[in-house]
């Protein structure tokens, strides 16, 4: 019915059918045109309907009063093109700070430009100037590979309302002119070269403000370095221009608060990574940490670490320790480490003064009562402000039970929850406060207040939070306070894991892993200790990006950025995993010789390290092979193998074995030096006069996917524990492995890439595996 | 090698699961002990937590009522009080113990002074027997002399003999009503209390007589007055819900509705049913028989004889709590039958402190180590136990477990001996100790009929509760429709003003007799709209409350009037009027020492009477012959907002609902 009129409507503006349709299923837009078109006459000017569609299409709920005035502007050709359209939009938020504030017409066309025309000459100066002057000497040198965007820019910040489509044209005009048709060389794409610069994978350290070519960054949604996503994908707000963003909700008061805001953080970013320390932190929360820190590092700003600790129930000394722990270990410092209870006071009072307003009362609906769908309404909602006062305070004084009273909040969540609850008697001892306190604030009233407190620009926090945003900023405005603005971002969630802290916990009793930090687990303390450098993880952030959308990875993923880092940064050793005994019958030298051995082959210039060879060498079991298959390319009685670093060839002579099982147990070989044999198939690793290693070797934990899908794992998460995940081996390493500390890094060459546990002693060094080298070397 | 070292490190897996067990075995962990244990290991924690919080309650509410003395929350009494004491101690330190006597002056005698202080002839006489002599209004005037100044005096004169009166500031007469009027009629302040009020208490399977209705209604009356003085107040109906009676008819329940047990028998008149039973117990033997066994089964707790019970019981609680309802009256109840272990218990402590005597196969306990009075029936000579029992064992309760330390029994005057002996027994066994508990017997007379013999029906039974309440609608309705009130009034101000009579009559008739004197029940009488009735005090409060609202000024908001408008006390029926409403909390406390209702019915009768000698002599709305209004006095509506308030106050206490129209 009056769809079909709106198609029609929508068409006359000028769009197609097609695009009219699509319309109609957008409702803020539909609504806003609908509006829009109540305020003006049909037919419109050419090329009017569709900025009217523009405009409606981009203006916001908070500004919405105005849009008469445009509407009528943009009828009256006034605004007659998008950038001034744009520009109206711009003006028209800017006001809306101050609440019922009267545009200033005349400032609105200043800022419009409406009415200024700009003349083809003057266009053509203009382009000439640049084109014939700053950008000759690199277009003559690009040519077409010249991105001429620039120059319209910056004719653009002279012309300002010069229209677009001539521009181009005068700017087309003028490089023809100058360089002439384009020749074969200009229509092929650019070398190489460039291509590997914007893939940046040698580019580990964050390139911290480097500037990032235009095309390079914008084609994914993630970056390389959080520094780099933080400058170049996230557009918040900034600081005192709340007002501007969606769904923010202006009041009498705004205008005065945000003024106020401004003047106490001088205009500074600040937010703020708010954990409950119910539990240690997983990669999820690094997440969390590197974009709130993140983002106010790359905006000179401040970052609170606030512990969210309203819940006395769930406190621990130990996962205070440990979050902060992890923090600084990714590599961020809190400028303030903060405590939600720190706020109980205040956050009593504005309790009481909610009561005051009558916007919260006291509830005496059981828990029960509140659960599920469509629970009854409280028959308490409309007590005497002065009863619920009384008994708010007998519920402080611990006059009433736990449970038999709560504070709540009048409002409606948009999720449909009914006047969500502020405060709960908890007889419970607080860790911070003692016995202060026995009623306990909830999440959703402490924490938008502690954000109001903390002078928050920026609340960050995951999507499931959106539907408490329209609470956040009720509570605030009930309390005429300083009103931060809420972003959210998709979770980040790691296939073939579980973080619920409750099913770890049934893993380490069960004794399936050892404990929080087992290095099967994705808790930040696993992943530290099986050896992940915390660059590789934020870096990994970063490529996840700050989008909406939520994210599930799998792990291969996250060992893909870890191999970025390590590449680069973890020096090669030798190392056999399964040493096979070979006595070289002819070594050449007189006794063991020691060799220099570069860190990293591919880049000698960072150093080297000392190793033995001696007579006895012992190479990997498996880089033997009695009976080889077609292909192979290492070490059988027929084929002979180079050692690595060693500059010797070896062939086999003769094969011990164990006369009970008939396993080979040791080599005898011939070696002839490199240069002068023929070139081997393969070089492999090997170790003289090594010293023993204990090497623990980690395989993915869970068989599926989702271990805690009932529909994946109809018998849950521990019917799905892979079997053998961890192995110990007995490796033989080079001496030159003989003082490492926990947490070094390191190549086992042909191997992968292992870390230093810190069960490490004097006596016994153990190495993790952190990854291997190959993608694929998880998977057999 | 590779499987000997795969055994190695299995046996150091073990090895270390067994000594976090041996760990764990050392040092018990919350975790691994049962959960029952840890629940109460949670449980204990809980109230510990939450004793430490009420302490830490208990230190800041003294805190705040230690220096919250002002003057606004105490009596004018106890302020005077208060001075006289300190001109006496400093006038003769010797004497400074006397009790201090300060009494308003009633109405006629005003010009003599509002208060009174009358210690001068006493200490003339004790000085005397001292042998030291001083005329009375000599030392009246040295008490003057040393008398501190005071806000609220206005000037103090000696007279006579030697009576020093005292006349009150103006000034502080108008702060005091201004608070009023912004912040409500505020209780005075009074050392707090857990009071425990025992009253109704009807007998299951018995209608509510005309003798419950006297409890109940001074009962919740006195509630209504402590609650209102901030006292701690637990209600409670001592339900006669467990006896010898139960047998007869739970017998009787087991033969007229056989089915009982799976489904509920329409008993509708339990009355009849009990008289039945009743009959039948007294004629048929064999039924006496099964009666009595029935007793025994109901004690013993068997299943099919409790569900009899509470069946029974569940019937007269309906019918109860309709009365209730009707009379606005609430309660927790309680009944006999709660206190069935605990008579175990008190049995136990009595005899292990040796108070128990044999006598004749009973057990008996002497209210005092003189063996006077009539002692106590503990235990029967056939094992059982007797309304002493209960009794001791429901003080005990109410002081030990209520934590109650001032106990009310709303309880007709025939039961003073028993309820005396009890209060001394509990005394001397240490259940009561005066110096903490306060134990009250709140005795009444009975209520007579218009020939001064019991009130009866006319067919000599006794008045049922419900008939009676029916009869004073019915005659409240008569009563308005001869005025021609169900003309003016809408059907639901009709029955507001219906139900706000006639229970009010009864309640007001009740309370304003002094409660231990017998009184005559007439509805004529008490509908009468002239003298202190319930009917006069509404009328004259919705005649105030109408004086506002027709002023055409909005007196909602009385702070916002107060803002723009002060108090005047010029004229003197306003100042008499004023000084009236300030004795409120003179009357308060008087009535919380002795819990004597009508002292606060009198209070309200003479608001009432003073405030028609003020608006019959002070203009509120001054209106031109055409009746438009041509000045408004502010001052004196506010003075009618007052009264309203103060009035309103004291009919919330007396349990009158006041009506805006009628």
């Amino acid at each position: 019915m009056a769809g079909e009129d709106l198609i029609a409507q929508f068409q006359q503006l000028g769009m197609s059918e097609q695009k009219a349709k699509e319309t109609l299923k957008n409702v803020n837009v539909t609504r806003n045109l609908q509006l829009a078109l109540t305020q003006t006459k049909l037919p419109l000017a050419e090329g009017a309907g569709m900025l009217l569609y523009h405009m409606a299409t981009k203006l916001k709920p908070q500004a919405a009063e105005h849009m008469p005035l445009l509407v009528k502007y943009i009828a009256d050709r006034k605004l007659d093109n998008t950038q001034r359209v744009d520009a109206a939009l711009e003006y028209v938020l800017r006001c809306v700070q101050k609440k019922n504030s009267s545009l200033d017409v005349a400032e609105l066309e200043r800022e419009c430009g409406v009415g200024v025309v700009v003349t083809p000459e003057e266009i053509e100066r203009v382009v000439q100037q640049k084109i014939k002057g700053t950008y000759k000497e690199i277009l003559l040198q690009q040519r077409y590979h010249f991105n001429a965007f620039k120059i319209l820019q910056e004719v653009r910040s002279e012309l300002k309302w010069a229209d677009a489509k001539s521009l181009k044209a005068a700017i087309d005009v003028e490089i023809f002119d100058l360089l002439g048709p384009k020749t074969e060389a200009d229509s092929k794409p650019l070398p190489k070269q460039n291509d590997k610069q914007t893939k940046g994978k040698e580019n580990v350290k964050p390139v911290l403000n480097a500037p990032t070519t235009d095309a390079a960054a914008e084609a994914t949604d993630g970056a390389n370095t959080i520094a780099e996503l933080m400058k170049t994908k996230v557009h918040f707000h900034a600081p005192g221009e709340n007002y501007k963003t969606d769904g923010y909700v202006v009041t009498d008061h705004t205008e005065r608060l945000l003024k106020e805001h401004l003047q106490r953080t001088g205009g500074r970013v600040q937010t703020r990574f708010p954990p409950e320390p119910n539990g240690i932190l997983h990669i999820g929360h690094a997440k969390a940490i590197n974009i709130n820190f993140g983002y106010a590092a790359a905006q000179n700003g401040i970052c609170y670490l606030r512990y969210d600790d309203t819940n006395p129930e769930k406190e621990e000394e130990k996962f205070f320790v440990g979050i902060r722990d992890m923090v600084e270990w990714l590599g961020y410092k809190p400028y303030k480490v903060t405590h939600s209870s720190d706020n109980f006071q205040q956050l009593y009072e504005w309790a009481v003064v909610l009561i005051r307003k009558g916007l919260a009362y006291v509830c005496h609906q059981k828990a029960e009562e509140l659960k599920g769908f469509n629970p009854p309404p409280s028959p308490w909602r409309e007590r005497p402000v002065e009863e619920s006062l009384q008994l708010f305070e007998d519920m402080k004084r611990g006059k009433i039970d736990e449970g038999a009273a709560t504070l709540r909040l009048k409002l409606t969540l948009e999720e449909g929850k009914v006047d969500p609850v502020a405060y709960r008697i908890k007889f419970i001892a607080h860790h911070r406060t003692g016995s202060a306190w026995c009623i306990y604030p909830t999440y959703d009233y402490t924490h938008c207040l502690c954000d109001s407190i903390e002078q928050i620009t920026h609340s960050l926090c995951t999507k499931e939070f959106q539907s408490r945003r329209s609470s956040y900023y009720w509570l605030c405005n009930a309390l005429d306070i300083y009103c931060p603005v809420q972003w959210e971002y998709g979770r980040l969630n790691m296939n073939y894991a579980l973080v619920s802290k409750r099913k770890i916990g049934k893993l380490i009793t069960e004794r399936i892993v050892h404990d929080w930090d087992d290095p099967r687990l994705f808790t930040l303390t696993a992943l530290r200790r099986r050896g992940f450098p915390a660059e590789a993880i934020n870096n990994f952030c970063a490529q996840m990006g700050v989008t909406g959308a939520q994210i599930s990875v799998d792990p291969a993923m996250l060992e893909a950025a870890v191999r970025d880092v390590l590449n680069v940064s973890a020096p090669r050793r030798l190392v056999v995993l399964q040493p096979l005994k070979v006595t070289i019958s002819n070594f050449p030298h007189a006794k063991a010789v020691e060799l220099q051995v570069p860190d990293f082959p591919q880049n000698p210039g960072q150093g080297t390290h000392q190793i033995t060879l001696d007579r006895v060498v012992y190479i990997e079991h498996s880089d033997f092979k009695l009976d080889p298959e077609k292909g192979y390319r290492r070490l059988s009685p027929q084929q002979s193998v180079g050692l690595r670093h060693a500059g010797l060839v070896i062939s086999v002579e003769q094969v011990v074995r164990d006369t009970s099982t008939g396993e080979v147990t040791e080599l005898v070989c011939r070696c002839e030096l490199a240069e002068q044999a023929e070139k081997p198939k393969a070089f492999v690793q090997w170790v003289s006069q090594p010293i023993e290693l204990e090497v623990r070797l980690y395989e993915q934990l869970f068989k599926h996917k989702n271990p805690e899908d009932p529909n994946e794992v109809p018998g849950g998460f521990l019917s799905d524990i892979a079997e053998n995940t961890m192995s110990v081996l007995r490796a033989y390493a080079d001496r030159a492995l003989s003082c490492v500390k926990a947490y070094d890094k390191f190549q086992f060459e042909r191997i992968g890439f292992f870390s230093v546990d810190p069960d490490t002693t004097a006596k016994q060094i153990v190495f993790n595996r952190t990854v291997g080298l190959k993608e694929d070397s998880g998977k057999k | 090698m590779d499987t000997e070292l795969s055994k190695l490190s299995e046996l150091e897996v073990s090895t270390t699961k067994l000594q976090c067990k041996f760990a764990s075995a050392e040092q018990p962990s919350i975790d691994d002990s049962p959960d029952d244990l840890q629940k109460l290991r949670m449980e204990n924690n809980k109230l510990k937590l939450r004793l430490s919080v009420i302490n830490q309650s208990i230190t800041d509410e003294l805190k705040m009522t230690g220096d919250s003395h002002s003057e606004d929350t105490l009596s004018i009494t106890e302020h005077l009080e208060k001075i006289f004491a300190q001109a006496i101690a400093t006038a003769y330190p010797a004497y400074s113990d006397v009790p201090v006597l300060v009494a308003p002056v009633n109405n006629v005698s005003a010009k003599f002074g509002d208060y009174q202080c009358n210690n001068a002839m006493g200490l003339a006489k004790q000085m005397k027997e001292k042998g030291i002599s001083k005329p009375p209004r000599e030392i009246a005037i040295e008490i003057l002399k040393c008398c501190p100044a005071s806000p609220i005096i206005e000037k103090i004169e000696v007279a006579g003999a030697g009576f020093v009166n005292i006349f009150l500031n103006k000034n502080y007469a108008v702060d005091a009503l201004t608070n009023l009027l912004r912040n409500g009629l505020k209780p005075p302040a009074v050392p707090k209390r857990r009071v425990l009020v025992d009253f109704s208490s009807p007998n299951i399977a018995k209608q509510m007589h005309v003798g419950h209705l006297r409890s109940t209604i001074i009962g919740e009356s006195i509630c209504r007055l402590l609650e209102f003085l901030q006292h701690d107040v637990i209600r409670i109906n001592h339900l006669g819900d467990w006896g010898t009676q139960f047998g007869m008819l739970i017998a009787h329940l087991e033969d007229r509705f056989p089915n009982f047990l799976n489904e509920s028998p329409p008993i509708g008149d339990l009355q009849a049913f009990y008289k039945e039973s009743k009959k039948r117990f007294d004629e048929d033997e064999a039924f006496k028989k099964r009666a009595y066994n029935r007793v025994v089964t109901l004690q013993s707790g068997d299943p099919n004889s409790i569900k009899a019970w509470t069946l029974i019981c569940d019937v007269s609680r309906q019918e109860f709590q309709k009365i209730y309802d009707r009379l606005n009256v609430t309660l927790k109840e309680r009944g006999e039958s709660f206190y069935q272990s605990r008579m175990l218990s008190v049995v136990d402590l009595l005899r292990s402190k040796q108070l128990l005597e044999l006598d004749e196969g009973r057990e008996i306990m002497w209210q005092d180590s003189e063996k006077t009075g009539i002692p106590l029936t503990i235990i029967k000579s056939d094992g059982g136990f007797t309304y002493d029992t209960s009794d001791m064992a429901a003080i005990r309760h109410r002081i030990e477990e209520e934590q109650a330390n001032w106990l009310i029994y709303v309880v007709d005057s025939g039961q003073s001996t028993h309820f005396n002996s009890i209060f001394k027994a509990a005394e001397r066994c240490g259940i009561v100790d005066p110096s903490l508990h306060r134990v009250d017997h709140v005795q009444f007379g009975v209520v007579l009929g218009e020939d001064g013999k019991k009130f009866k029906t006319r067919s000599g039974d006794t008045v049922k509760l419900s008939d009676l309440l029916d009869e004073g609608m019915k005659q409240s309705l008569q009563k308005l429709q001869a005025r021609g009130r169900d003309q003016v009034l809408t059907p639901e101000e009709l029955l507001n003003a219906q139900e706000a009579v006639a229970y009010g009559c009864i309640k007001y008739t009740d309370l304003c007799h002094n409660r231990i004197s017998d009184y005559v029940f007439s509805f004529e009488k008490m509908l009468d709209d002239r003298g202190n009735t319930a009917v006069y005090l509404l009328y004259t409060y919705t005649r105030i409350a109408s004086i506002a609202r027709n002023s055409g000024t909005d007196f909602s908001n009385l702070s916002d009037v107060l803002n723009t408008h002060a108090l005047a006390l010029d004229h003197e029926k306003e100042w008499k009027l004023a000084k009236t409403l300030l004795k409120v909390h003179d009357v308060l406390v008087k009535c919380a020492n002795g819990l004597y209702l009508h002292f606060l019915c009198e209070f309200c009768y003479e608001i009432c009477i003073v405030f028609t000698e003020f608006y019959d002599s002070c203009y509120c709305i001054e209106k031109n012959k055409a009746g438009e209004i041509v000045k408004i006095n502010h001052s004196r509506i506010l003075l009618c907002e007052a009264t309203a308030t103060v009035l309103r106050s004291c009919f919330n206490i007396l349990g009158l609902k006041p009506v805006t129209k009628m």
